[in-house]
């Protein structure tokens, strides 16, 4: 791992351990594939049940459902690695993880819970988060979806957009209005009447992530489909909370992966009689690439902390995802002006971070609504609305 | 069924440490270890752990026990055979294991394997990838008056017997022998399974007992080395290159064939 300031001795040693792990598994078993599969546009849905039994779907979610319980370091060590590999393979993971299990986990019923949680920590259920909608991600509280109740049943009607994982998901956890004009959250299975996933395609980002469009049209689910806890617009921005954490780790690995690619390339081409990386202006870009990537590092772990110990809030949380995924985009672009003409092939890592980090800096909150959230945090002016 | 196994494991110096970064201290015949690469478990050592699991999971129950031998543990890297499954581990760890030949590490295994207590089967990595001896394993076998089939690829335990399979340059050899034995494994038996976050997390509650050589009631004397290291040092490789012009291509490749039977390369 790359660790200019040995941050990792801060780690407590299972995680290590686990990052350790992680790094094994990743690099041997899904590395090497992943530049075809960002060609072919594809995700390799045959991985999921590996990354189920690894852990590392719901991995900081509780044990007694079937999760496997670490802290958030190992969980933020999870999502490094996983980035450090795709953009889209982390995200599979936050999704699964932070932003379907972990709703279930915290607004759900204890029947839920059992029938959901394992299922999906074992990688046999796969969910999609349904928030987004056409007219603007970033004003989720204006969305059009709705939930019409009707006796036992609720009647769901409505477009999402942006959808991660839509296509393959067994279950989408769809948020509308009900008649009250409250935000709920609907376990809606995707084999249901009425429901569709449309996949979105000629992506230049996140080729190796499926991206839907899903269309309700009087989807009935039982009411008990419900998440009972979640009402209001602060429960599924909880959500993000959770997946913008992961995010301001999973960033961090891109870096790396992509400053590893700079740092080998400019030590072995050669130009006028000496490597690149003897020159000034290469090792301006190295250095700037490590010192933002130790910064994020140290900003990801004391985040880590404060999540542990339950100080963390959300406009915490805009901080690192802001700065660290930024940090990423930089190097990534950077890092492609040290390889050249070579930087634009998929033979390195370069261009295909650099574009999925086009689509990571912009979800999740863009870079100008995390700088609004945390503006409003230091000012007491709102300039969100 | 119930099946008690020793795998004997090796910290060793990774083996993708990058050759640039590889040095050695002629004046005191030693590797200089490298700063920021952790060490590993060695690679066979851990083919041989993911065999003993194999072993007790067909057998239904049973334990594996990780023993081994060394000076400077590194607690992270060590406990990879516990996060994969193993039950325990012993560590023999004293300043005086610091530079042992095998002769000195075999008298403390079996020493730790006797205090131990009964087994069925020691398992040992074929060899070790810092020096590639492949003497451990033998001397072990002789020194508790067991058995030894090595290269196993396949290992069958029965009711007090096992049956191995064991890979030959030219084949395949298959031997029986009654319990308790020493198999040496390599990586043909199977790719070691990764640690899970479960399994990191079990292991975690799991502290590996640490004894040192005066636990064991063993002796400075007893460590003192069989075999003396003369001398260590990095091989210098000088590369010259000779292009081969002939009229055409042919000529070319005719020439080179020439001079490449005159250097006996073919």
């Amino acid at each position: 791992m790359l660790d200019y300031y040995d941050v990792a001795e801060l780690f407590e040693s299972e995680e290590r351990q686990i990052q350790r792990s992680a790094r094994d598994y990743l690099d041997n078993e899904l590395m090497p594939n992943i530049a075809d599969w960002w060609e072919s546009g594809e995700f390799p849905t045959d991985i999921i049940p590996n990354l189920g039994e690894m852990g590392f779907l719901g991995a900081n979610l509780p044990q007694e459902y079937g999760c496997p319980g670490v802290g958030n370091v190992a969980y933020g060590l999870i999502m490094y690695e996983l980035e450090r590999i795709d953009s889209g393979l982390r995200s599979f993971a936050s999704v699964q993880g932070a932003l379907v299990m972990y709703p279930i986990s915290r607004y759900g019923s204890e029947e839920q819970k059992h029938k959901y949680l394992p299922q999906m920590a074992a990688g046999n259920i796969v969910g999609c988060f349904g928030l987004t909608e056409h007219d603007g991600g970033s004003d989720p509280g204006a969305m059009k979806t709705t939930a019409v109740r009707d006796g036992e049943t609720y009647i769901l009607n409505g477009t999402k957009m942006w959808i991660t994982n839509g296509n393959i998901a067994d279950i989408a956890l769809v948020w509308a209005k009900d008649s009250e004009g409250d935000i709920r959250g609907f376990l809606v299975p995707t084999n249901a009447n009425g429901f569709k996933a449309n996949k979105i395609d000629k992506k230049m980002s996140m080729r190796a992530s499926v991206t839907s469009e899903l269309v309700l049209e009087d989807v009935a689910v039982p009411a008990t489909s419900m998440l009972p806890d979640a009402k209001g617009l602060s429960a599924p921005l909880s959500c993000l909370t959770q997946a913008r954490y992961g995010i301001a780790w999973g960033a961090l690995g891109a870096l790396e992966s992509v400053y590893n690619d700079a740092l080998r390339f400019s030590k072995s081409r050669s130009t006028f009689g000496r490597p690149i990386a003897s020159r000034q202006l290469v090792q301006d870009k190295l250095v700037d690439m490590v010192t933002d990537h130790t910064k994020g590092l140290l900003l990801a772990w004391k985040l880590a902390k404060m999540k542990d110990n339950g100080t963390m809030a959300y406009n915490h949380v805009s901080v690192a995802k802001r700065e660290n995924v930024r940090a990423s985009l930089k190097a990534a672009r950077i890092a492609r002006e040290v390889l050249g003409g070579s930087g634009i092939t998929l033979d390195y890592s370069v261009i295909r971070h650099m574009l999925n980090l086009e689509t990571v800096d912009t979800y999740e909150g863009t870079r100008d609504i995390h700088t609004l959230i945390i503006g409003r945090d230091l000012t007491d002016e709102n300039a969100l609305t | 069924m119930s099946i008690n196994i020793i795998v004997c494991a090796k910290q060793v110096m990774d083996p993708e440490t990058p050759s640039s970064a590889f040095s050695v201290d002629s004046d005191i015949k030693q590797v200089t270890p490298v700063q920021g690469i952790p060490p590993v478990v060695n690679g066979f050592c851990e083919n041989a752990v993911e065999a003993a699991l194999q072993i007790r999971e067909a057998a239904g129950g049973g334990t594996v026990t990780v023993l081994s031998v060394g000076n400077e543990f590194v607690m992270d890297v060590m406990k990879k055979p516990l996060s994969m499954g193993a039950d325990s581990m012993i560590l023999i760890q004293d300043q005086l294991c610091e530079n042992l030949d095998a002769l000195g590490t075999v008298n403390v295994l079996s020493a730790a394997i006797t205090r131990a207590g009964e087994f069925d089967l020691i398992l040992c990595g074929q060899q070790a990838s810092d020096w590639d001896n492949a003497h451990v394993p033998l001397g072990l076998s002789e020194t508790l008056g067991i058995p030894c089939l090595t290269e196993a690829k396949n290992i069958e335990i029965g009711d007090d017997s096992v049956t191995v399979n064991s890979s030959r340059t030219d084949g395949y050899e298959v031997f029986e022998a009654n319990l308790p034995a020493l198999i040496t494994v390599n990586n043909e038996i199977g790719e070691p399974r990764y640690p899970t976050l479960r399994g990191i997390m079990q292991a975690s509650r799991k502290t590996p007992e640490i004894l040192s050589l005066s636990d064991l009631g063993l002796s400075e004397d007893q460590m003192a080395p069989a075999m003396a290291l003369s001398d260590l040092y990095i091989p210098v490789s000088e590369a010259q290159c000779e292009i081969i012009e002939g009229e055409d291509d042919a000529d070319s490749g005719r020439l080179l064939a020439l001079k490449l039977r005159e250097a006996k390369i073919i």
